[in-house]
């Protein structure tokens, strides 16, 4: 076996920003905080008024910042009408356009039926939103999936992956919510936050169940989380273990932030991870963390994004129906 | 083999009086001509990594600081007995024939050419770098300047005006042929019939048919290479985002 040190290589830097990162952060977490809102504001279910009125809230800010955040990931982004002017139906990302406005404007009806207490719009509402969600769940996963250039991405795990994720992260948001509106505890958010954290962790076990088995592509997905990755790897398997930990009790506020923490981290990994990766030669992306639009700023500026929703959306809508749940 | 490192050039120069007169032909006699299919031929053997084509390209094509379309990566080999060599590996765009790159573009702003050259509209680019994703050869990058995808074009404008690409064109070790497969009097036609089965392309599994091909290209270089990065140990140039 030859040993081999690339003398002169070249490696390309990430195309997808940490932009991509929080905007698929943040639609997975609304497209589930939307679905954990139904129980109470659409079917009106016994105790759930208050837990799905909070989702709701989570919904909306998660789901009104990030088409920003995905604006931002656009090199060209005051082009962002050719998606409209010259589709291709064949991407994933072509319909992406199309699924993200259906759900984002969906969800804004759903919102509006809910709070005016219009039980005649209610369910078309809902209707529309629950597809734009399904289908924005669909292809964010498959968008990502189909890159066999990628190992760690081309799984038919990933779209799972996101889904069950964004599952904890809609229960850590809606929990955050209720910490913040001065809830002591939510039992039914710790119990879904302790089930979103058993599938990650199942899921996790399952990847790398195939990996050693030496399954393609995800043996040779293994192969490429080398140095600090792996660490963050192990810390993101770590750090589930300990939400769930945490969430085995009626605390609300450290699950919670537990909770959106890897939410976050598991895209962080697949997208920035997956992309410090050479196709070609040994050299990895350099992955440093700057104070620029595109890395820090950025992701500090989405988290002011959110925050300044949540706060026009509180002084606006009274959404303190205590959970009863 | 070929005894004039720049024969290659010479042969395309003296070939193009016949591709002038091929423009000027009437349209119907253009439609019934099968047309040219562009490709390379990299004899990895010839190169000797001094990247002229890396600045020729850089230089020609005015790319920021920072970006390559095409770059020799060049590796120290040391086998089990003890012998250390130098191995290279000329990496461009390899403008496949059935290229990932174009089927993901939400736009529509990447195609393949009539004449086998893959090329990005730069006018419809949203810069969503999606492509750069579904490209298994990393050939693919977000130009620093333009925010839009970039990458090499066989040097297009040039092969319009009958000239070779730039690299080719500065290649000191003559290792770089460019012609049309559909002639098999071209020079890259010879050249290939005459390494028929010696020649490789990137990643054959990836099932993208390129059309840069390579003579005496190392195995283990073929595509991820697992061992140690010399420029990962080094300064690198940062940017901050387009
Ligand atoms: S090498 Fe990459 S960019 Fe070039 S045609 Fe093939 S897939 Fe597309
Ligand atoms: S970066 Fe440009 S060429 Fe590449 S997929 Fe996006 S729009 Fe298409």
């Amino acid at each position: 076996m030859n040993t081999t040190v690339e003398v002169l290589g070249f490696a390309r830097e990430p195309g997808w920003l940490p932009w991509a990162v929080q905007y698929f952060f943040l639609i997975g977490i609304s497209t589930m905080a939307f679905f954990l809102s139904l129980p109470g504001l659409l079917w009106r279910r016994a105790g759930w008024e208050g837990l799905s009125r909070r989702a709701l809230l989570a919904a909306l800010v998660c789901g009104l910042a990030a088409p920003l955040a995905l604006l931002a990931d656009l090199h060209q982004p005051g082009r962002f009408l050719n998606f409209y002017l010259h589709t291709n139906f064949g991407s994933w990302m072509g319909w992406g356009a199309y699924f993200i406005p259906l759900y984002v404007g969906g969800l804004l009806a759903y919102a509006w039926s809910a709070l005016r207490a219009n039980r005649a719009g209610l369910t078309p509402a809902a209707l529309v939103a629950g597809s734009g969600a399904v289908l924005v769940l669909l292809y964010t996963g498959m968008e990502t999936m189909i890159v066999a250039a990628r190992p760690l991405w081309h799984s038919f795990l990933i779209p799972v992956f996101f889904a069950v994720t964004a599952f904890a992260g809609a229960f850590g948001m809606t929990a955050l919510f209720e910490a913040l509106a001065g809830r002591r505890e939510a039992p039914a958010l710790n119990r879904g936050l302790r089930l979103g954290q058993w599938a990650v962790l199942l899921l996790v076990a399952a990847w790398l169940l195939l990996a050693l088995s030496g399954a393609a592509p995800y043996r040779e997905a293994l192969a490429t989380i080398q140095g600090g990755w792996t660490a963050a790897w192990i810390w993101f398997i770590a750090s589930t273990a300990l939400t769930l930990w945490l969430a085995r009790g009626s605390s609300l506020l450290l699950p919670a932030l537990f909770a959106l923490h890897g939410a976050w981290l598991a895209r962080w990994l697949v997208f920035m991870g997956g992309q410090s990766v050479p196709k070609l030669g040994a050299t990895h992306a350099a992955q440093t963390l700057s104070l620029t639009p595109d890395s820090l700023l950025g992701i500090a500026g989405t988290a002011g994004l959110c925050l300044f929703i949540y706060i026009v959306l509180t002084s606006l809508v009274r959404w303190d129906e205590p959970a009863k749940v | 083999m070929n005894a004039h490192p720049d024969l290659s050039r010479r042969a395309f120069l003296g070939r193009l009086p016949v591709v002038t007169a091929g423009l000027a032909v009437p349209v119907a006699a253009v439609a019934e001509t099968k047309g040219p299919h562009w490709a390379m031929l990299v004899d990895t053997r010839r190169c000797i990594a001094c990247q002229a084509c890396t600045i020729g390209c850089a230089v020609e094509n005015a790319l920021p600081e920072g970006d390559f379309r095409t770059v020799v990566a060049t590796y120290a080999v040391r086998t089990p007995e003890g012998r250390t060599g130098l191995s290279v590996l000329p990496r461009l765009c390899n403008h496949c024939e059935e290229p990932p790159c174009i089927p993901v573009c939400p736009v529509g702003a990447t195609f393949k050419r009539a004449d086998g050259v893959v090329l990005v509209d730069g006018e419809r680019c949203v810069g969503c770098a999606y492509c750069v994703q579904a490209c298994p050869y990393d050939a693919r990058f977000i130009n620093h300047k333009t925010g839009k995808a970039d990458k090499c074009t066989f040097c297009s404008h040039r092969i319009e005006a009958g000239l070779l690409p730039a690299c080719v064109e500065t290649c000191v070790g003559g290792a770089r042929v460019f012609g049309d497969l559909n002639d098999p009097e071209s020079e890259i036609g010879k050249r290939l019939k005459a390494a028929e089965g010696r020649t490789r392309v990137l990643k054959p599994e990836a099932g993208t048919q390129p059309r840069v091909f390579y003579i005496g290209l190392d195995d283990q270089l073929a595509g991820r290479v697992a061992g140690a990065s010399a420029t990962e140990m080094m300064w690198r140039p940062t940017h901050a985002g387009a």
